[in-house]
């Protein structure tokens, strides 16, 4: 900058009389040792800057200077001033007071360390709200832990590694929460020296998740014991030490990550607590009422718990403890707090090896053993656990509820195990505990609406939100034969496109996840028809092998003086599988029936259309989804679940979820319009299954045989274009009308409801084969 | 004797897990046809072994593939220097002289192929050769079974209603772990620690039927875990070579199991 610029710019400033500018420039004339780095970077900012950010600028600095920031400060902010990158003045206004804040709470040399550390942060995080938060975090942990700030800020470029202020928040949190009002522990924690603080830093490097562990959590649990669990992940929130696992009905919540494990550690802690919850629900025996039990005496019952079902699942598969041990870390040293006399007694429980003579450890050791001839017997816990209750309780340590941590790391945070509806008077400790495990509960259902507002059950139809006079667009219309009168009346039905209800997909996932079992052979069946089958061609003129048969009757041929056949030979071809498929869901009343398993009917077949619908799209066979109702033959009710040139996925999943019973079943006119859609399909083979729970009826046909015998014309009319058209009938009182429209070959009848996500998937393949 | 290389000499040993050899018995009595179910490995081909012993017949067994034709059950003309000659196949062998005819894994064979068996397995007890111009009279001694693994691909290959209802039926499942392990003991040579653990391996494997296996491990499986132990093979390395690593190619299912095997080693 020149000397003329310089000028210009400083005399820019002087015109404006008791602003905040000129009162700085007043100043900073009579600070000798300011006076030089003031003017650099004010001279850079004044070419950037207008007149009203300068002012408010100077007002952030002259700040500083009133709560005697000092100068190491003052140039700090004037250095980040100028390497601003957005010229962004609100962030460095927001800067200026949180170093003031800073500064009146933790001195000026932490607010000078904070402000030089401030490019770091710029680094590490991509947006100004995150900056923000990064500064807000800062300020509290000032007003925290005031003597930590300038550690923390002097490494901040080590504790900003993992690179989100949810790391770095976490971090801070984690630090005061482990130091308590300990101070060495906290400058320990704060420059870096402690163990926790070093795994929370790094923690992201190389990190295991839940996601990525749960398919083969999955496998390995459902191996041990034969019982498929139901997984959910565990939100982590910023707690400070690594989560426990929760368990809540029959769903196992693992936490997302374990902070601080890694790698092969992280892999085997996700086995050792999804062993040791899936004990926890094979060998457990329902919930303890709570009573009127002490938090106390509530930890150790889980304790003794935790103890019995881990013996019992070791007496069924002893290579267990491999898995278990390597976390139980308690030595028998150090403060015997009562945290750590859990942690001991837990592992003294589980480690017969385990040297430790504290008194309440041996008691603890003793009770147990003398327990051994009856572990099956749930009620050992709570004998035991009361017993040391009490004298944990009478050796007067102090013990927080609300801060308890179950050890060792893999064990689940024991409040599954409790029934507390019958605990009118538990005191405030125990439903501490219990607030932050509903305020998870919670957090997971946010993003799916209520159950109350899903139209589900017999009332659904009623919830069908489609006033009579926006029946939706008309599609097309249709023809209908008249039985009667043995004609056709032409452009008797009206076909209406229905928009489909989006219900949660997350249900379809679950039951698929629940018809795993099916699943897997269904998927078995897709392997197989993928490759593509390969045929066995006889008497060709060509190929790799000799056809015996057709050799002989050369032979013969040749010896009677005929004349040989010269097709000897065998070979082989693949067949390819060109098929397009359509499937229709009658949603009609019947189908909000109640099976004895409490499922609707349309229950069950949404989950048989989602297994179908799943292998289909593995195979790549283009299908579309439609369900079907009616309400007279002026308005036949389709909806499309999913077209056939729409990809099958959480889109289709939540319109499937979504479907709604209602109405009655006009066939013939849902099967010509079938025709209709399936027809553009350029497959080879078209195929259209109709699943149907009775026969066809509508509110304005007073004898059914009508609609049966329109359907059957309709079904003959796919035929007769090439087009097949399959029944799937639930239960028995459908059958005859089927068999009439779709012909007895071409019917199939699902007995059993429950059987239909097998039978249908079986049938599909089975038809995909011809 | 013609059926002399089919006749069992020494006794096959098989334990029996219930009233299976009362059964079969009582059906090889009426000559009724039996069907074996159940799993791969779990003793099927051996107990109609150990039953052809015990009764004192031949034995002639047919592994029933894809592109098995009724020639290859019934028989076919080859040609020789002299012309042709009618050439009996194994079933036609068996039906003439009197012989178990044990067709394994028949849902493998084409639909049509199976239709073979229904005049055998009816009242008639008849055996049409139709390019011979024949009609083959079962011998009083003959006697059919087949055996059906209904878990496998049982949607796109069932058998026929009209097959499946000739036929009486025995189920084999994995037999009990005592058994089992007396089993794994007696065909391996293991000791009876070495076969509990290899029995609870195997049922961990079998828990993942459906869920990542097609099929759990069978009995065999443990037996040549158990051997290659006994041969001197460390225990992990000899689960990993004959039962994890034959059982499935998917990683996962393949990690999962082998964890899951862990916790069951001592």
């Amino acid at each position: 900058m020149s000397a003329e610029q310089t000028r210009t710019a400083l005399m820019r400033a002087e015109p404006l009389p008791d602003s905040a500018t000129r009162e700085l420039h007043l100043m900073m004339r009579q600070r000798e040792s300011l006076r030089a780095p003031f003017r650099t970077a004010w001279d850079d900012l004044a070419t950037r800057w207008n007149e009203a950010d300068l002012d408010a600028w100077s007002a952030a600095v002259l700040e500083l200077v009133n709560i005697n920031a000092g100068p190491g400060c003052l140039i700090a902010f004037w250095d980040i001033s100028r390497s601003e990158p957005g010229n962004d003045i609100a962030a460095l206004l927001a800067a200026a007071g949180a170093a003031a804040e800073i500064c009146r709470e933790a001195g000026a040399r932490a607010a000078a360390l904070s402000l030089k550390s401030l490019p770091i942060a710029r680094n590490a995080f991509a947006s100004a709200p995150e900056l923000a938060r990064w500064w807000r975090a800062l300020t509290q942990f000032a007003h925290d832990a005031p003597d930590a700030v300038e550690p923390v800020a002097q490494r901040m470029s080590t504790i900003l590694a993992p690179g989100s202020v949810e790391a770095f928040e976490n971090f801070i949190a984690s630090g005061l929460k482990l130091a308590g009002t300990d101070r060495r522990v906290r400058r320990n924690y704060f420059t870096l020296q402690h163990e926790l603080a070093q795994r929370l830093i790094s923690r992201d490097f190389g990190g295991v998740d839940f996601a990525e562990t749960e398919r083969h959590l999955k496998v390995f649990v459902t191996a041990l014991w034969g019982r498929v669990p139901l997984f959910r992940a565990l939100p982590c929130g910023d707690t400070a030490v690594a989560r426990r696992s929760a368990l809540a009905g029959p769903l196992i919540r693992l936490p997302e990550v374990y902070r601080g494990f890694e790698g092969d550690e992280a892999w085997r802690l996700y086995r050792a607590a999804a062993a040791h919850a899936q004990a926890h629900l094979v060998l457990g025996s329902g919930r303890f009422p709570v009573g009127k039990l002490k938090p106390l005496q509530i930890v150790l019952v889980g304790l003794i718990e935790d103890a019995r079902i881990e013996m019992l699942a070791m007496r069924q598969l002893p290579g267990l403890r491999r898995l278990w041990a390597p976390f139980h870390t308690a030595k028998p040293a150090g403060i015997a707090t009562a945290q750590a006399l859990l942690a001991r007694l837990a592992r003294a429980l589980f480690d017969d090896g385990y040297p430790d003579d504290h008194g309440f450890i041996e008691k603890g050791r003793a009770l147990f053993a003398a327990a051994q001839t009856r572990l099956d017997d749930p009620a050992i816990a709570r004998e035991i656990g009361m017993l040391l209750g009490n004298d944990l309780g009478q050796m007067r340590l102090q013990f927080n509820a609300k801060s308890h941590v179950v050890e060792p790391v893999y064990r689940d945070d024991n409040l599954g195990l409790w029934d507390f509806d019958e605990a009118p008077q538990a005191n405030a400790d125990i439903l501490e505990m219990f607030v932050d495990a509903a305020r998870l509960e919670r957090q997971e259902n946010d993003g799916a609406p209520p159950d109350d507002q899903q139209p589900s059950g017999s009332d659904a139809g009623k919830a069908r939100p489609v006033a009579p006079d926006s029946r939706g667009t008309a599609l097309a219309t249709y023809p209908e034969w008249d039985r009667r009168h043995g004609i056709e009346r032409p452009e008797w039905t009206t076909v209406r496109d229905v928009a489909a209800l989006r219900g949660d997909p997350r249900r379809i996932v679950e039951a698929l996840d629940r018809a795993d079992a099916l699943r897997g052979r269904v998927a078995q069946l897709v392997r197989g028809l993928r490759i593509g089958r390969s045929i066995r061609l006889s008497r060709q003129p060509a190929g790799h092998d000799l056809d015996l048969d057709a050799v002989i009757d050369a032979g013969l041929a040749l010896r009677t003086g005929q004349e040989p056949d010269p097709r000897v030979f065998r070979s082989s071809t693949s067949k390819h599988r060109d098929l397009a498929a359509l499937l229709l869901i009658d949603t009609s009343q019947s189908t909000s029936d109640r099976l004895r398993s409490g499922a609707t009917v349309l229950d069950v077949e949404r989950i048989a259309v989602a297994v179908l619908a799943e292998a289909m799209q593995k195979l790549g066979d283009p299908f579309g989804l439609l369900a079907f109702a009616s309400d007279g033959r002026d308005d036949v009710k389709l909806t499309s679940v999913k077209a056939f040139n729409e990809p099958y996925g959480t889109e289709a999943m939540a319109r499937l979820d979504g479907l709604a019973s209602g109405y009655s079943t006009r066939l013939g006119t849902v099967l010509r319009h079938a025709g209709a859609v399936i027809g553009d399909a350029r497959s080879f083979r078209k195929l259209v299954l109709v699943l149907t729970d009775g026969e066809p009826s509508d509110v304005d046909v007073g004898d059914p045989a009508d609609l049966i015998e329109d359907a059957r014309r309709a079904a003959m009319g796919l035929h007769a274009r090439g087009i097949d058209a399959f029944g799937v009938v639930l239960g028995s009182p459908g059958m005859t009308a089927a068999a009439r429209i779709f012909g007895r070959g071409n019917t199939m009848l699902v007995h059993r409801v429950e059987d239909l996500p097998a039978r249908l998937s079986e049938l599909y393949f089975r038809l995909a084969r011809r | 004797m013609v059926l002399d290389a089919y006749r069992i000499a020494a006794e096959p040993f098989y334990q029996p897990q219930g009233d299976e050899i009362e059964i079969f018995t009582a059906a090889y009595t009426e000559r009724l046809p039996v069907m074996l179910k159940g799993p791969t490995g779990c003793g099927k081909t051996r107990f109609v072994e150990h039953m052809a012993w015990r009764l004192g017949r031949p034995l002639i067994t047919v592994a029933a593939h894809e592109d098995m034709t009724a020639a290859d059950l019934a028989g076919r003309y080859l040609l020789e220097p002299q012309g042709t000659v009618w050439h009996d196949g194994p079933l036609t062998q068996a039906v003439r002289h009197g012989a178990i005819c044990y067709l394994d894994e028949i849902v493998e064979a084409r639909q049509d192929t199976t239709v073979v068996i229904h005049p055998l397995t009816d009242a008639r007890r008849i055996l049409p050769l139709e390019k011979h111009n024949e009609i083959v009279p079962a011998h009083p001694d003959f006697q059919l079974t087949i055996s059906y693994n209904p878990g496998y691909q049982s949607a796109v290959k069932d058998l026929k209603e009209s097959t499946k209802q000739r036929f009486l039926a025995i189920d084999f499942t994995y037999p009990p772990p005592q058994i089992e392990s007396a089993i794994v003991v007696r065909e391996s040579g293991a000791d009876s620690a070495l076969a509990d653990v290899l029995v609870a391996i195997g049922q961990r494997s079998r828990n993942l039927q459906g869920h990542g296996l097609d099929e759990g491990a069978s009995t065999r499986m443990l037996i040549h875990a158990g051997r290659l132990v006994r041969g001197g093979v460390p225990l992990g390395a000899a689960v990993q070579s004959s039962i994890v690593l034959p059982i499935t190619d998917n990683p996962d299912v393949r990690a999962a199991l082998r964890a899951a095997i862990e916790a069951c080693m001592p």
